[in-house]
C-alpha cells in the first residue's frame, strides 16, 4: 500500500503548488487590475478613514485640509477645501467614489503619508499613533490667485501668472469653475448627481481651462513668428514693409486682410505694435513651411506641456506637408488664425521665455513637500525645456513688446502702477467667418517689469462679442492684466 | 508510566516542546501585532492572553508527552499555528466570536486529550467498524430529521439540541474513516481480487462492495438532501482514495473518477445552485450584485495583500462576507500577503507529510488505512476550500482545518489530530523505538486480574 501512499502524497503536491500558483497570478499577476477595478473601493476606503495633509499655497494659505468628522459618521474624515472654488484647478478633488485628480492625485502618496521615507521616518508612529501624512506646498501666492479671480469676474477665460526665470506657476484661474467642497462630499450618490450636473454645465468648469484646453491665439502668436524670422536672419529690426491693406498669397485668389482693411505698413517695431497682419503673413510665407514649422517646435509646440499636474494640453500649428500644400494658411497661421491652437498656460511660457533671456523653463506648480516633522521630502528644481530664440532675439522682441505697451494695442490698459514697464502684446483671435455675428478671444500676453522681469502673465477671454479690431485684445484682457500684475508687483 | 529515559521519544518530545513553544511566540506576535494595527495600542488583555495560550498549549503537549510520547513531533505544533493564526484573525474580525473560539478551543483541546487517553490501543477501534458505520451514518442524516436540523447559509447542515447547536458532519467524517479503514483492511484483498464473473470481467462480490456503495450513496444523500456540496465533494474523495489504497486497483481509481465525473454532471444538470457555483467560479465579475459578491471581494482582498500584505490589523477583510468561516483565507492572504497565504499551504502540506508518513510507518492495515482516511480529510478539505476562495474549483462552502471559526469544526479536528498522534505513536511502539509498555487499561485490567486471581486460584487452574 506504501506505494500507492506515495503517490497520493506526489498528487496532494501538485494540488497544493496548484494553489500556490494561483495565489501568485492573484496577489501577484492581478493586483494592479484588481486595485483599479471601479468597484474596488477598498483604497479610497482606506484613504477616506486615514488622515491626510494639507495643500498649501507657497505664502502658507491652506488649499485643501482634512478634518475629522464627528462620531457616528460614515468616515473619520472629511476633506474641505477652505478657499471654495478659488484653487479648484490645482488641488483637484479627493472624492469617495471618483477617484481624485490634480494635486490630490499625483501627490497622493505624499498626503496619504505612504511613500517609503515616510513609512522608514513613520515607523515610530506604530507606537506613539502620530500620523505619517505629508504636506503639499505649492508655487501658487494667494494673493495674485485672488486677484485674478476678481479682475476677471464673471467672464470666460483663463489667467495664468509664472516666474520667468523658474518657471513656478503663481497663480491659475479660469471661470467657469466649480466648487471643490461640493463633489468631496461622503454622500456618493449625491457626488455623481453633482458630477453629472457639472459635466453639463457650458464651459467645461471640471477642466482646467487655463492648462487642459486650447484656443486660438490671435496676435499673440506674432511674438512666435517674429522670434522665427529674427532667428533666421529673414528680418531685423530695421525690415520694412510697404503699405498695403491686403495681401495675396500664392496658391490662391482669396487675399489675406489687416483688420478691418486698414492700410497698415513700416518698420518691425511699427508693424508690431499696430499688430499688422500682412507683414507677418509674408514673413511666415517667405520663411516657409519647414522654417516655421521648426520654429513652433523649439516653443514646444505639438507637445504636451511638461506640467506637474496631469492631463496638460499640446498646442498645435500644423506639419510641413499640410502647409507646403497650403501657403496661404501657412500665413493666416503666423499671425496666430486659422488652425493655430495655444494653450494658455503655454502663452505665458512663451511670454517668460522672452523675458528670460530666450530659455523656456518647465512650469510647475508642486513646489515643496514635507513629511509630518517639516522635513523636506521633495524639492522641485527648475530645469530648461526649450530655448525658442536667441538672447539678442529676446532683446528685441522686449523692446517691440514695450513699444506695444507704450504706443501700440496695449497703450490704452497696461500702464502699471508705481510707473513700472510692463511689455505686452495683444491678440484678437477672430472665430466667426466673413458675416456672421463677430466673435473672438481676446489675448494679451506681457511680462514686468521689462528691464528685470518679475512675472510674466497671459490672460485670455474666451468668445467675446465685442467688435473686432486689432485693439480688442487690448481693451478687453489689458486691464485684467493690469490689475494682477499690479497686485504681484506691489507685494 | 512511561519510560522518560527513553531517548527517541525524549527527542521527539522536546522537538515538539520548542516548536510548540514557537507556534505560541508567533500566534502572540501576531496577536500584538493586530492590535497595533486596528488601534495603535498593545492589547489591553495580553496578559490573560498569553495565560491561556501558555495554557492551552503546555495542556496539549503534556498530554502528548503523557499519554502518546512516541508520537511525531511536528503534528501538534503545526496544527497549533494554524489555530492560533486562525484566533488571531477571528479576533481581528470580531470581538465577541473570539471569546466563542477561545471556548471552542478548550473544548478541542480537552478532546484531544481525551481521545488520547480513552483510545490507547488504536487498533481495537476497527473491532466498532459498524458501529462507526451507524455513528456516521446517523450524524450524517440527523440535520434531516424534522424539528432537529435546520438550515444556515443555504446548506441543512446543522443540528440543535437543546442550547446546542452543532454541525454533525464534522464528526461524521472521523466516524466513516474509522468505517473504511476497519472494512476495508478486512475485506481489501477480497475486493481486489474480484471473484464474481460477470461476462469476460471479475468484480467484487457484491456483497464486499456493497457497505462501500452504501458509504457513497451517503454522500449523494448530504449533497442532494443538504445542499451541502463541499463535504459531499470530500466524502466521496476519502472513498475513493481509501479503496485505492486499500486494493492497488487502479481501476477503482478509474471507477470512482468515472462515477465522480458522472455525479457531478448529473448535478450540473438537476440543481440550480450547482449551476450557479459553477457560473460564478468562471467569472464572479458579471454576477457582482448578486452571488460573484463574495469572490470578488476577496479577489480584491487577495489583490490588496499583494507579496507581503497590509500588515495584520491593517487590512479590510470585513468586507468579505463569511471572511471568519469559509472565506478566513482571504483575509488571511489581504493582512499577511503571499507569504502568509504561502506559509499556511506550507503548514498545511508538513500536516499532509507527517499524516502519510505515519501511515507509510506503520504496519498495521488498519492503522496504514486509517492515517491515510484521516491526512485525506485534512488535506482535501483545506485543499477544497482554500482552491473554492482563490477560483482554483468551484466554491464550496466548508470551513478551513485549524483555522476557521467554529466549535463543531474545531473540535471534530482535535479529536483527528489525536487518533493521527496515536496511530503514529502505536507505529512507534511496533518499531520498536519505545518500549510497547502496558497502557492504563491494561494495567487496570492486569490488576483486577491479578487480585482475581489471588482470591480465587481456582479459577486460573481450571483455565489451563
Amino acid at each position: 500500500m506504501n506505494q500507492r501512499i506515495r503517490r497520493f502524497a506526489v498528487v496532494l503536491i501538485v494540488l497544493y503548488v496548484i494553489l500556490f500558483a494561483q495565489l501568485n497570478f492573484i496577489q501577484v499577476g492581478q493586483k494592479s487590475t484588481l486595485d483599479a477595478d471601479a468597484r474596488n473601493t477598498r483604497q479610497t476606503v482606506r484613504d477616506f478613514n486615514d488622515p491626510r495633509g494639507d495643500i498649501r499655497t507657497s505664502d502658507g494659505i491652506v488649499m485643501a485640509t482634512s478634518v475629522r468628522n464627528t462620531a457616528g459618521s460614515e468616515f473619520d474624515w472629511q476633506r474641505t477645501y477652505p478657499e471654495g472654488d478659488l484653487y479648484s484647478a490645482i488641488t483637484g478633488y479627493f472624492t469617495f467614489g471618483y477617484g481624485a485628480t490634480q494635486i490630490e492625485k499625483v501627490q497622493n502618496d505624499v498626503l496619504a503619508g505612504r511613500t517609503v521615507e515616510q513609512q522608514i521616518k513613520g515607523f515610530r508612529s506604530l507606537f506613539n499613533g502620530q500620523d505619517t501624512t505629508g504636506t503639499v506646498e505649492t508655487t501658487i501666492d494667494a494673493n495674485i490667485q485672488q486677484a485674478a479671480k476678481d479682475a476677471l469676474g464673471n467672464r470666460e477665460g483663463s489667467v495664468v501668472v509664472i516666474e520667468p526665470a523658474t518657471g513656478a506657476v503663481k497663480a491659475m484661474w479660469s471661470w467657469p469653475t466649480y466648487d471643490t467642497n461640493l463633489v468631496a462630499v461622503q454622500d456618493s450618490k449625491l457626488a455623481g448627481d453633482i458630477f453629472n450636473y457639472l459635466d453639463e454645465v457650458p464651459g467645461k468648469p471640471l477642466l482646467a481651462n487655463a492648462y487642459q484646453e486650447r484656443y486660438m491665439p490671435g496676435s499673440t502668436f506674432k511674438v512666435i513668428t517674429t522670434a522665427a524670422a529674427l532667428d533666421d536672419g529673414l528680418i531685423t529690426r530695421e525690415s520694412t514693409w510697404a503699405d498695403e491693406s491686403e495681401f495675396l498669397p500664392p496658391q490662391t485668389t482669396d487675399p489675406i486682410q489687416n483688420y478691418g482693411n486698414k492700410v497698415c505698413g513700416g518698420d518691425l517695431p511699427e508693424v508690431f505694435r499696430r499688430s499688422c497682419n500682412t507683414p507677418f503673413a509674408r514673413t511666415a510665407i517667405e520663411l516657409g513651411p519647414e522654417k516655421m514649422v521648426a520654429a513652433t517646435k523649439k516653443f514646444g509646440i505639438g507637445e504636451t506641456i511638461p506640467f506637474d499636474l496631469p492631463h496638460s494640453a499640446s498646442s498645435q500649428f500644423g506639419d510641413v506637408d499640410y502647409f507646403t500644400q497650403n501657403l496661404p494658411l501657412l500665413g493666416i497661421g503666423g499671425f496666430g488664425q486659422g488652425n493655430t491652437q495655444m494653450v494658455p498656460l503655454h502663452m505665458a511660457m512663451v511670454a517668460a521665455s522672452i523675458a528670460h533671456g530666450g530659455v523656456m523653463m518647465k512650469p510647475y506648480v508642486i513646489g515643496t513637500t514635507y513629511d509630518h516633522d517639516g522635513g523636506v521630502l521633495q524639492r522641485t528644481v527648475p530645469t530648461v525645456w526649450k530655448t525658442p530664440m536667441s538672447p539678442a532675439t529676446s532683446t528685441l522682441l522686449t523692446e517691440l513688446m514695450v513699444g506695444v505697451v507704450n504706443e501700440g494695442t496695449a497703450k490704452c490698459c497696461m500702464h502699471l502702477a508705481n510707473g513700472i514697464q510692463a511689455a505686452a502684446k495683444t491678440g484678437t483671435a477672430q472665430l466667426n467667418a466673413a458675416g456672421e455675428p463677430e466673435r473672438s478671444h481676446a489675448w494679451i500676453i506681457a511680462f514686468a517689469p521689462a528691464e528685470a522681469p518679475k512675472y510674466a502673465i497671459v490672460v485670455m477671454l474666451k468668445g467675446t462679442t465685442a467688435e473686432i479690431s486689432e485693439g480688442t485684445g487690448g481693451t478687453l484682457a489689458g486691464p485684467v492684466a493690469k490689475k494682477v500684475l499690479d497686485v504681484a508687483l506691489a507685494q | 508510566m512511561t519510560d522518560t529515559n527513553n531517548v527517541i521519544a525524549a527527542r521527539r518530545r522536546s522537538t515538539e516542546f520548542r516548536l510548540v513553544l514557537m507556534a505560541g511566540i508567533i500566534t502572540a506576535g501576531a496577536y500584538t501585532l493586530a492590535s497595533l494595527g486596528q488601534n495603535s495600542v498593545i492589547p489591553p488583555r495580553i496578559l490573560p492572553f498569553l495565560a491561556v495560550l501558555l495554557l492551552v498549549l503546555m495542556s496539549a503537549h503534556i498530554g502528548v508527552r503523557w499519554l502518546a510520547h512516541g508520537a511525531d513531533s511536528t503534528l501538534l505544533p503545526v496544527a497549533t499555528l494554524l489555530n492560533g493564526i486562525g484566533y488571531v484573525m477571528i479576533a481581528r474580525l470580531s470581538e465577541r466570536l473570539a471569546g466563542l473560539q477561545t471556548t471552542w478551543t478548550f473544548v478541542g483541546v480537552a478532546a484531544f486529550i481525551a481521545v488520547l487517553f480513552v483510545i490507547q490501543r488504536v487498533n481495537d477501534l476497527s473491532r466498532y467498524k459498524w458501529t462507526f458505520f451507524f455513528i456516521g451514518a446517523g450524524l450524517l442524516l440527523l440535520p434531516m430529521v424534522p424539528g432537529l436540523g435546520f438550515s444556515s447559509g443555504g446548506a441543512r447542515i446543522w443540528v440543535s439540541i437543546g442550547p446546542i447547536n452543532f454541525q454533525p458532519g464534522e464528526f461524521a467524517k472521523i466516524a466513516l474513516a474509522l468505517f473504511f479503514a476497519g472494512y476495508l483492511a478486512d475485506n481489501r484483498e477480497l475486493i481486489a481480487a474480484g471473484t464474481w464473473k460477470v461476462g469476460r470481467f471479475y468484480l467484487p462480490e457484491p456483497r464486499h462492495l456493497l457497505p462501500l456503495l452504501a458509504a457513497w450513496g451517503f454522500s449523494v444523500v448530504v449533497m442532494v438532501g443538504q445542499k451541502d456540496l463541499g463535504s459531499s465533494l470530500l466524502f466521496f474523495t476519502l472513498f475513493i482514495v481509501m479503496v485505492w489504497v486499500a486494493t492497488e486497483k487502479t481501476s477503482f481509481l478509474v471507477i470512482g473518477l468515472g462515477l465522480f465525473v458522472a455525479g457531478a454532471t448529473a448535478a450540473y444538470f438537476m440543481f440550480d445552485h450547482v449551476q450557479t457555483r459553477v457560473a460564478i467560479w468562471l467569472d464572479p465579475w458579471s454576477r457582482y450584485q448578486g452571488k460573484g459578491y463574495q469572490i470578488a471581494q476577496a479577489m480584491y482582498a487577495l489583490g490588496s495583500g499583494g507579496v507581503s500584505g497590509t500588515g495584520l490589523g491593517l487590512g479590510d477583510p470585513t468586507r468579505i462576507p463569511e471572511a471568519k468561516n469559509d472565506f478566513i483565507f482571504a483575509a488571511i492572504g489581504e493582512e499577511l500577503g503571499l507569504f502568509g497565504a504561502t506559509a499556511i499551504l506550507i503548514a498545511f502540506l508538513l500536516m499532509i507529510g507527517a499524516g502519510l508518513r505515519t501511515a507509510m510507518r506503520t504496519t498495521r492495515p488498519f492503522e496504514k488505512l486509517l492515517a491515510v482516511g484521516l491526512t485525506t480529510i485534512l488535506g482535501i478539505q483545506a485543499f477544497i476550500i482554500i482552491g473554492g476562495v482563490i477560483r482554483v474549483v468551484p466554491l464550496t462552502g466548508i470551513t478551513l482545518p485549524f483555522v476557521s471559526y467554529g466549535g463543531s469544526s474545531l473540535v471534530a479536528n482535535y479529536v483527528l489530530l489525536a487518533l493521527l498522534i496515536r496511530v503514529s505513536d502505536s507505529s512507534a511502539r511496533r518499531l520498536g523505538e519505545i518500549p510497547d509498555a502496558a497502557t492504563f487499561g491494561e494495567r487496570f485490567a492486569a490488576r483486577l486480574a491479578q487480585r482475581r486471581v489471588k482470591r480465587h486460584p481456582e479459577e486460573l487452574e481450571a483455565m489451563s
